[in-house]
């Protein structure tokens, strides 16, 4: 299997003369047979189940029963506290993570002495287990063993949040938690962006005299945009997919309030093994994505084939 | 390329900022080793105990209670395989895409949506799939199946797979058109100018996304805990044995935890060494 | 550059390489089976090789039960041509992961490790065998009517069968710390503010009095000396967790009402449900620490711990090794065991059930049959357990001086059990148990959360009980 996949696809090199379309498509084929063998499989197999009566723990997968499940699951009050509470948190993270990152990724960039080490230090976060530290961060927001909240009292402050008890405060407690974890994701990605940039623009700038901030803003950002969107684009998915962090740190609270799409559907599909709403909720959920991703990702797109095509 | 015009008083401000950055984001994996050396008695106070006997009662705990090298050693083969995989797979495909955009954006885009269909809606199909590749002749001899560790290197290179390939393609499009076509013309066949010039290129769009995928299979928890058992039991599932009806052991889980963290950062101490800067253009040529 | 490529590649595969020769499981052989990884072989049965045993293995929660049961499993296979493997899982994922192995029927867990409120389910829907014959054939071993009659029909029985055995009893009492309620001073403030003797509450006005009483700040007096931290009267488990519907539980039952009556009713709006929610929310939360709304039992047992509770609620009395603890660790504090406010607490145990879709039924009852027994449950009493049968918590060696910060509360038990003896709960006889008792816990914390009133709380509860059982009415099977 190991040495299969990594043996140069033989043919190629016999038919020199092969064409561009064949080769390219000779290079994606060993991704997209794994990738559709394993995304359609479940994809069939929720969409089938939406369609159907099925508790696991009840009678298991039965008849079809049209769009009772749909029609549920639009009417669940819980499922659309759900969706609000993932946009609000989506949103806030994103902004702070993408600020904060591009932040520290020009930080380190600019650095002259100790990168390789600060590099190292920054991913630190994203090395330990999710498990782990969302249970640790539980530990360390708790209002009386908690670190947090002692050295707000050792400062004299006389703020002592409730910070996962609270439920002003719970969504709040889970975007620092995730913004810890994600942002050195986005540094380092920047990082690597501004790394592979070009020099000779910037030396040539440089010879005309240009300020920071205009290379900034005529060079820089515009030549990492692609690297930007796509950050923006991953981590945009991933919050919307939140899981481990409300799963480890709060389950769902304070209250309901940090109960995201993703954990509601964990609750209905492992905890009430209701497979049918489970699969109709994410099919739903994976239905709006692709809408409103497929909007945001066009100029990328595009951009792409723009630079593909350029022969 | 803009530092050489910084001052001093910029450089410290630069580094102090660092310095504040690095203390928020790394003190509570600070916390979490220093609790790794607490005895039990001295973990759960208030005020947090600052000063204490340090003790590697938790590391002995660890080792011996939870089959723990055992289960390092499952999570340390997955994990790696499946980089290796994903590694070689998405640098085909990226480059692939990144070139000659086979399906017009199409393929590229459908690649992506599938992350977006949640893990926990994925993970009751995964686990009837491997329940039937895990009874055939060929489940057995690759290792596939409940429990065996093949179903988790599959499982994670299709994750990372999407991730790995959006990301490298931007690195691949970087890279000057002109050097592969030169090399071409310098005799090259496809394949080599694969191998001696874009990859090299790539190197340190390759190695972040190999940092990337090597941590999230190294601590991804879902798939690890509904697809294994005992005997390919991963790290983060294992420390859950320290969560017990007395209530959470923290201290075995935080030195399970400060174990299982040395490994990743050794790797990515490796691997960040390949995110240098300033690629040379024409200095790799030949 | 072309070298550094190399280099890494190379290094990735070696890595793999490695990790491949030194993982056991990765063994290619088509014919090894994914072998139990277990770190100490016992000693081969008279005549037994280690190669004939049969491989039996348990799904469980893991840590203290694992650490104490490993040496009672060898005195098992010592005894039985078994092979035993513990599979130690977090009491969170406990459930879920079972019923994925016994909806995908995979056999991987020869016995369950099954929760009071789930048994109905996992026999309704056949996960589990009966054991009604085996325990007739082996009465002698098995000693059934040794376990106490109450936790025996609450746990084991279904439908009429039995259903396995119980090996761990979390039935609830209550915690307090003695040393207050006999501190002089305390006793004289207390009669002053509310008339009356200051004692371990009884009754839940009392309890609500006590709590109050002892609810400080930093820097006022308790016991005569300034406290050095914020004091609350009462630990409570609020947190978005099960554990606060066995919290509830005790205050639901003592109103003589219950969540399904007999005939199924949902009854969780009605006015005793209503008042026990109320009660908790107004009354005794404004007590508790904040951390009540973010933590379960052990956020509570580390509270008690740290000096900063003066008792508990209903309280599980398997917890007690954890209380006694308090003694060592917060300087002053004596601890005591009470029987459960109204003499009306939860009971409840784990119940080892055989799994359906087991290879050895035979074995795997053998050996819920030996856990199950007297000589294991006397053997785990002596490491700290908090066993199911009566003659073992009657056992002096466990009610000795040296014996009390592990095994105290079995008096406490005998008692519970005895007052508990006729009232049992219809939720643990529905075969919806499991999926009532997991919706409930969420919803009860919405109203300590403050997100909602607990009348709304109590509505949302009510809908989700009927969409769960799909109408009004749930069905019970005594």
């Amino acid at each position: 299997m190991e040495t299969a996949a990594i043996k140069n696809p033989g043919p190629v090199q016999a038919r020199r003369t092969m064409s561009d379309t064949w080769y390219s498509i000779l290079l994606i084929a060993p991704a997209m047979i794994i990738i559709l063998f394993f995304a359609l499989v479940p994809l069939f197999y929720a969409i089938d189940v939406s369609f159907r009566q099925a508790d696991l723990t009840m009678g298991g997968i039965q008849g079809f029963v049209g769009l009772r499940n749909y029609r549920t699951v639009l009417h669940e009050p819980y499922f659309w506290q759900s969706v609000g509470t993932t946009v609000v948190f989506t949103f806030f993270a994103i902004v702070i993570e993408m600020g904060l990152g591009i932040f520290v990724a020009f930080l380190i960039h600019g650095a002259t002495v100790g990168k390789g080490l600060i590099r190292s230090l920054v991913i630190l976060p994203l090395a330990t287990a999710p498990s782990v530290t969302g249970l640790f961060w539980r530990y360390l927001y708790d209002t009386q063993f908690g670190l947090y909240n002692y050295f707000l009292s050792v400062l004299g402050l006389p703020w002592q949040p409730n910070w996962l008890g609270d439920i002003k405060l719970g969504l709040w407690s889970v975007i620092i938690f995730d913004v810890w974890l994600w942002m050195p994701f986005v540094a380092l990605i920047v990082l690597a962006g501004l790394q592979s940039l070009p020099k000779e623009p910037f030396e040539a700038a440089e010879l005309d005299g240009a300020s920071n901030f205009r290379v900034l803003r005529t060079l820089t950002f515009p030549m990492l945009t692609p690297v930007l969107m796509l950050v923006f684009v991953l981590r945009t998915i991933d919050c919307l997919r939140l899981y481990d962090s409300v799963a480890t740190l709060t389950r769902g609270g304070p209250g309901s309030v940090t109960e995201t799409v993703t954990y509601f559907l964990y609750r209905q599909g492992l905890v009430f093994f209701r497979m049918d709403y489970a699969s109709t909720m994410a099919l739903l959920f994976m239905y709006a994505v692709i809408l409103a991703s497929g909007y945001a990702l066009r100029p990328l797109l595009a951009r792409l084939a723009m630079r593909a095509g350029q022969r | 390329m803009l530092q050489q015009r910084s001052s001093t008083p910029i450089e410290i401000l630069r580094y102090a900022l660092i310095v504040v950055i690095l203390t928020a984001s790394l003190f509570p994996i600070a916390w979490l080793i220093i609790t790794s050396f607490k005895p039990a008695d001295d973990i759960m106070v208030s005020p947090p105990r600052f000063i204490f006997t340090p003790t590697l009662d938790n590391y002995t705990y660890a080792l011996h209670k939870a089959n723990f090298m055992h289960f390092i050693q499952n999570t340390l083969y997955v994990a790696v395989v499946s980089t290796v995989f994903v590694i070689v797979l998405s640098s085909l495909a990226s480059y692939s895409f990144a070139r000659y955009n086979p399906g017009g954006g199409n393929i590229l885009f459908f690649i992506l949506t599938t992350k977006m269909f949640p893990a926990i809606a994925v993970v009751l199909p995964y686990f009837l799939i491997f329940k039937e590749i895990g009874d055939t002749a060929v489940g057995k001899a690759l290792g596939i199946g409940l429990d065996r560790p093949g179903a988790l290197i599959v499982s994670y290179t299709m994750f990372n797979l999407p991730f790995a390939i959006w990301l490298m393609v931007s690195f691949f499009q970087d890279i000057p058109r002109e050097l592969e076509d030169s090399a071409r013309l310098d005799g090259y066949n496809r394949l080599q100018v694969l191998w001696r010039v874009v990859l090299p290129l790539a190197a340190p769009g390759i190695a972040v996304t190999a940092i990337f995928c090597l941590l999230f299979s190294w601590n991804e928890f879902l798939f690890a805990y509904i697809l294994t058992r005992d005997a390919a039991r991963t790290i983060t599932v294992g420390v859950e044995s320290f969560f017990t009806l007395r209530g959470i052991l923290w201290g075995p889980v935080a030195a399970a935890a400060t174990i299982s963290v040395a490994p990743m950062l050794v790797f990515v101490l490796i691997l960040q060494r390949y995110m240098v800067r300033g690629l040379t253009f024409g200095a790799v040529r030949g | 550059m072309r070298r550094k490529m190399l280099s890494i590649i190379a290094m990735l595969i070696l890595f793999s390489v490695l990790a491949a020769c030194t993982t056991p499981t990765q063994a290619p052989a088509p014919t090894q089976a994914p072998a139990a990884v277990q770190p100490t072989q016992p000693p081969a049965a008279g005549g037994c090789k280690d190669s004939d045993r049969v491989p039996i293995s348990w799904s469980t929660i893991a840590g203290f039960y694992t650490d104490a049961m490993t040496s009672i499993i060898k005195d098992f296979e010592s005894k039985n041509c078994v092979k035993v493997t513990i599979v130690g899982i977090d009491n969170a994922q406990l459930y879920d992961k079972q019923i994925i192995e016994a909806v995908g029927k995979t056999g991987a867990y020869d016995v369950y490790n099954i929760e009071t409120a789930e048994k109905a389910g996992f026999a309704e829907n056949g996960y589990i065998l009966p054991m009604d014959d085996y325990i007739k054939a082996n009465a002698d071993k098995v000693q059934y009517d040794d376990i106490a009659p109450i936790l025996a029909d609450v746990t084991t029985k279904y439908k009429g069968k039995t259903w396995g055995l119980p090996y761990y009893t979390y039935t609830q009492g209550q915690f307090y710390r003695a040393d207050l309620f006999e501190d002089a001073t305390e006793m004289a403030a207390f009669k002053t503010k509310f008339g009356y003797d200051l004692k371990p509450p009884t009754t839940w006005d009392q309890m609500k009095d006590v709590a109050q009483f002892f609810t400080r700040k930093k820097g006022e007096m308790l016991k005569g000396k300034p406290l050095d931290k914020d004091f609350y009267g009462i630990g409570l488990m609020a947190g978005r967790f099960q554990e606060i519907q066995d919290e509830l539980s005790g205050m639901i039952l003592s109103k003589g009402t219950d969540w399904l009556k007999d005939d199924g009713t949902i009854a969780v709006k009605d006015d005793g449900n209503l008042w026990a929610l109320k009660f908790y929310v107004e009354k005794l939360l404004p007590y508790a620490p904040p951390a009540a709304l973010t933590v379960t039992y052990d956020g509570v047992m580390n509270q008690m711990q740290d000096c900063q509770i003066a008792m508990t609620a209903n309280f599980f009395l398997d917890q007690w090794p954890n209380a006694a603890n308090t003694e060592k660790k917060c300087p002053g504090a004596k601890m005591a065991i009470g029987v459960g406010i109204e003499k009306t607490t939860y009971i409840g145990a784990f119940l080892m059930g055989v799994s359906s879709s087991s290879k050895h039924p035979k074995e795997a009852m053998d050996f819920v049959a030996y856990m199950g027994g007297k000589e294991a449950q006397t053997k785990f009493a002596s490491l700290g357990g908090s066993t199911t049968r009566i003659s073992v918590l009657k056992d002096p060696q466990f009610n000795t001086p040296e014996s009390r910060t592990k095994t105290a509360q079995f008096a406490f038990l005998l008692q519970v059990f005895d007052n508990m003896k006729t009232k049992k709960s219809n939720l643990f006889y529905s075969p919806y148990g499991a999926k009532l008792y997991n919706a409930m816990g969420p919803i009860y914390h919405t109203a300590a959360a403050k997100e909602k009133t607990p009348e709304q709380a109590l509505q949302t509860l009510y809908d989700e009980f009927v969409k769960i059982c799909g109408g009004p009415k749930c069905a019970v099977n005594k």
